[in-house]
């Protein structure tokens, strides 16, 4: 088979150009191998790829020598070739010319799709750097930096300007400006929940006194405000500037449950250790710490039969201190280990017999004759009547029952087994006028001796300090005694607090020793170095308990700010007017 | 040793400094007490919340800085050696500032992320102070370039030689040099050994093929063997220089954006302490 080959390349310029050749074989071998006549050397090319024979009838044919070839856009095993059509092999394309004379077939190859075999130059192609990749700084920068700006920035204070969404988001389980807390609120401001408009109420404006004096309304001063000079020391201490005058100087919240009060002890010692160089006027003693620098225990004791100021004496506790208290008390005889006599035989007491605690366990309910001494100290004045006992409180109210009760013993009809008195009354019989004349008589004179004795030996004369007023005969209508008036002091030191439940670990007897005190004079409140031997002072001890100010005092002291009365720390500070007013 | 010297820059003077500045933190917060306690809103709290701010954005203003250094007369490792301690000194003066108090908020996010800022700015000293020796160690006295360009060498002899070969080898080697791939997508520059990496399974199918074949088509797929592998070594060093590339800027990846959101977050922060005052 002669055969005409034309081969198509392109010179530098890309301009085609082409140059034939002449080749006889039977049949044409095509491929990248090196036996091939038809040598194509390219990777996508077969070693062997196909071959180009002439059958007996002279036709000429393609046959693929693995598989199929690709004549004219479709896949054929082999078949007939005509000019005109194409046959790709590879990226080569061979196309069937018209064939010439003397020759059995004209092709022509072209390379079409040359190969881009250079590694070096797909170098540009390779993605070598991170830059190249979807990583993007810049871009990662903006997500970041936007995403925290819209969620902690931009959504609370959209929020915050917009109330009545502000009120609805608060009650939500995370509110926008929940991000914002710094910390948790105090205890008793944890009501408040995620609603920060109760105390920031005005952007970038500190929280107001007004906002804390809306619920707290009758806070105290810190001294009660009841005199110019007063008023002056409050205006230039703590008015000075607005920050001074602010609750929020010295109350900062979210600080955890117990933050928003102060404990330290600088909030006081700054004035209280050189009080008397800063206010040169004052009655109050310097103060530096309580381990060290403080004063005895001022007791405030009741002064028996005054009233309104002059009924709470103020007396710096020493070891000559006495309670005038006007009754007699030996508490060693109450709590004598061996037992005392009862209507209901022997029995042992112990404090809380007669000092039952109040409701809020500080201190202890007031002690009366009724509900603690009268079991015992039954006020029986007759043996003979034990049914009979002369009313508690007045002392005309003793002597008319007395009285009386002589009087209608001896007149009225009473059995004579109940009284038995000689020649004063027959059974069943009438009295006669100089009987009864007899019989009053030795009424009067038994209820004078009856009363002289209540008063001087038994019965009342028993706990009260009973003076004579007018010496006489037992008989002697202008006899009669005084009953020195009761100042039992409820609150011994009412500009402090005890909590008495907080200590309750203790016995009574580790601070109050009353075994052995004799006499109601005795005072019982230890004295401060008691305390000292367990609470500390400013610093804090590893070995102490907390021995600051606030510990045992408190600031808002002084009255209230809106007026009202407020309680003292502990309770209300004995008032003897007030006490009178609830008897009634 | 360049990258030492960033450390040791002028006699470690920013060192110096970053401590001086860290130890008078530490002493203005033992030295004040506040009776309100230890925190930001307090004299000294807001003292050392001002100086972090500032060190912050000041240090940020390095980005600019380093595309721009030719124009100022610090110099780029002045500035970057100042960078690593001051930004250091910001953990102390930072925690000091917040007076160790954390929790669930905007506060504790700024600080946190200024932490993440630090540290992988940490991760960024660790990689330029070992990676470059590294890098070193892998390419010898080559270039990337010059490993790309042997490459291609290869890449020409292995056709040439599979010319002749059987299809199935030609067409697995071929694949080899059309389909081997350097680089790509933060995975594949990571992955330095792709377990289907055409080099790679034409060197095992070589390897195979070899005990098949006779005569010269033995001798050839030896031939071929060996360039493969040869091939596979280049290869396999190019992308490990790739991966050590990556890994030198991929922790900017995450100082960068953490960065900015910690300018957010900071910005936040102190709106914040100032709209609810």
């Amino acid at each position: 088979m002669k055969l005409q080959l034309s081969q198509l390349t392109r010179n530098r310029q890309g301009q085609p150009v082409q140059t034939e050749q002449t080749l006889h074989a039977d049949p044409l071998r095509i491929g990248r191998g090196a036996d091939c006549k038809l040598h194509l050397p390219d990777p996508r090319v077969k070693l062997h790829h196909a071959t180009i024979g002439m059958s007996i009838d002279g036709n000429c044919f393609v046959e693929a020598a693995t598989g199929t070839i690709k004549v004219d856009g479709r896949f054929e095993r082999s078949m007939r070739i005509k000019p005109g059509q194409k046959i790709s092999v590879g990226p080569f394309e061979i196309v069937v010319l018209p064939t010439p004379p003397d020759y059995d077939l004209a092709i022509s190859v072209e390379l079409l799709d040359p190969l881009n075999n250079d590694f070096s130059d797909r170098r540009s192609t390779l993605n070598t750097g991170l830059a190249g990749t979807r990583l993007s700084k810049r871009g990662m920068s903006w997500m970041a930096a936007t995403a925290v700006l819209l969620v902690f920035l931009i959504w609370p204070v959209m929020n915050a300007f917009n109330s009545h969404e502000r009120e609805i988001n608060a009650k939500q389980f995370i509110a926008p400006d929940t991000s914002w807390n710094p910390g948790a609120l105090s205890s008793a401001h944890h009501s408040f929940g995620r609603d920060c408009a109760q105390c920031h109420a005005t952007p970038f404006v500190q929280t107001k006194n007004e906002q804390c004096e809306h619920c707290h309304k009758s806070i105290g001063w810190h001294f009660a405000l009841n005199s110019k000079k007063a008023v002056a020391l409050h205006e230039s201490v703590f008015m000075q500037s607005d920050d001074a005058a602010r609750c929020a100087s010295c109350h900062r919240d979210h600080k955890g449950p117990l933050g928003l009060i102060r404990q330290d002890s600088p909030l006081c010692t700054q004035c209280h250790a050189e009080l008397k160089t800063r206010h040169p006027e004052t009655i109050s003693p310097n103060i530096a710490d309580f381990s060290h620098d403080h004063p005895a225990f001022k007791l405030s004791m009741l002064v028996p039969g005054k009233v309104g100021n002059d009924a709470v004496e103020r007396v710096p506790q020493d070891e000559k201190t006495v309670e005038k208290s006007n009754l007699k008390f030996p508490h060693n005889l109450h709590l004598t280990k061996k037992g005392i006599r009862s209507p209901n035989g022997k029995i042992t007491m112990d404090c809380k017999n007669c000092h039952v605690p109040d409701e809020n366990g500080i201190r202890f309910k007031p002690i009366t004759m009724k509900e603690h001494c009268q079991d015992c100290h039954s006020l029986e004045f007759e043996p003979k009547a034990t049914n009979r006992q002369v009313p508690h409180g007045n002392i005309e109210d003793v002597i008319s029952t007395v009285n009386e009760f002589y009087a209608q013993t001896a007149l009225a009809d009473v059995p004579i087994d109940v009284l038995v008195q000689e020649g004063v009354r027959r059974p069943g019989e009438r009295l006669q006028p100089a009987q009864r004349q007899s019989a009053l008589q030795w009424a009067t004179e038994k209820a004078g001796k009856t009363t002289r004795e209540l008063m001087e030996d038994r019965v009342c004369f028993a706990c009260h300090e009973i003076s004579k007023i007018s010496a006489g005969k037992d008989n002697d209508k202008s006899i009669s005694w005084k009953i020195a008036a009761i100042a039992i002091t409820q609150h011994w030191l009412p500009k402090a607090r005890f909590p008495h439940h907080k200590h309750h670990s203790k016995d009574c007897s580790s601070c109050h020793n009353v075994e052995i005190s004799k006499a109601s004079s005795d005072i019982a409140i230890p004295a401060i170095k008691k305390c000292r031997e367990c609470h500390g002072g400013n610093a804090t001890a590893d070995d102490k308990a907390p021995g600051t100010c606030e510990t045992c005092h408190g600031f808002h002291v002084g009255g209230s700010r809106s007026g009202t009365p407020i309680p003292l720390p502990g309770g209300l500070p004995y008032d003897p007017k007030q006490k009178a007013a609830q008897k009634k | 040793m360049r990258h030492r010297s960033l450390l040791e820059y002028r006699s470690y003077r920013y060192l110096k400094w970053a401590s001086v500045l860290s130890l008078a933190a530490i002493l203005v917060y033992s030295w004040f007490s506040f009776p309100v306690g230890r925190y930001g809103g307090t004299a000294v709290g807001y003292t050392l919340g001002t100086i972090g701010a500032m060190i912050i954005v000041s240090l940020m203003w390095l980005g600019m800085q380093k595309r721009r250094y030719r124009a100022n007369t610090f110099g780029l490792q002045g500035w970057v050696s100042a960078h690593i301690y001051l930004g250091t000194s910001l953990i102390i003066i930072a925690t000091l500032h917040a007076g160790f108090q954390v929790g669930w908020n905007v506060h504790t996010l700024a600080y946190v992320l200024m932490l993440a800022v630090i540290f992988s700015g940490f991760f960024g000293v660790y990689v330029y102070l070992r990676l470059p020796r590294l890098m070193t160690e892998n390419m010898g006295e080559d270039t990337y370039d010059s490993v790309i360009l042997k490459i291609a060498d290869i890449d020409r002899d292995i056709r040439r030689v599979a010319m002749a070969m059987p299809d199935e080898i030609s067409r697995v080697t071929e694949t080899s040099v059309q389909r081997t791939h350097i680089g790509g997508g933060v995975l594949a520059q990571f992955r330095d050994r792709p377990k289907k990496c055409p080099t790679l399974l034409a060197t095992k199918f070589l390897e195979a093929s070899g005990k098949t074949l006779k005569g010269d088509d033995q001798q050839r797929n030896h031939e071929l063997y060996s360039l493969m592998l040869r091939k596979k070594k280049l290869v396999e060093r190019a992308r490990t220089d790739i991966r050590f590339k990556a890994a030198l800027n991929l922790w900017l990846y995450f100082h960068v954006p953490l960065s900015f959101a910690l300018l957010a977050a900071l910005a936040a922060h102190i709106i914040s302490v100032f709209f609810y005052w």
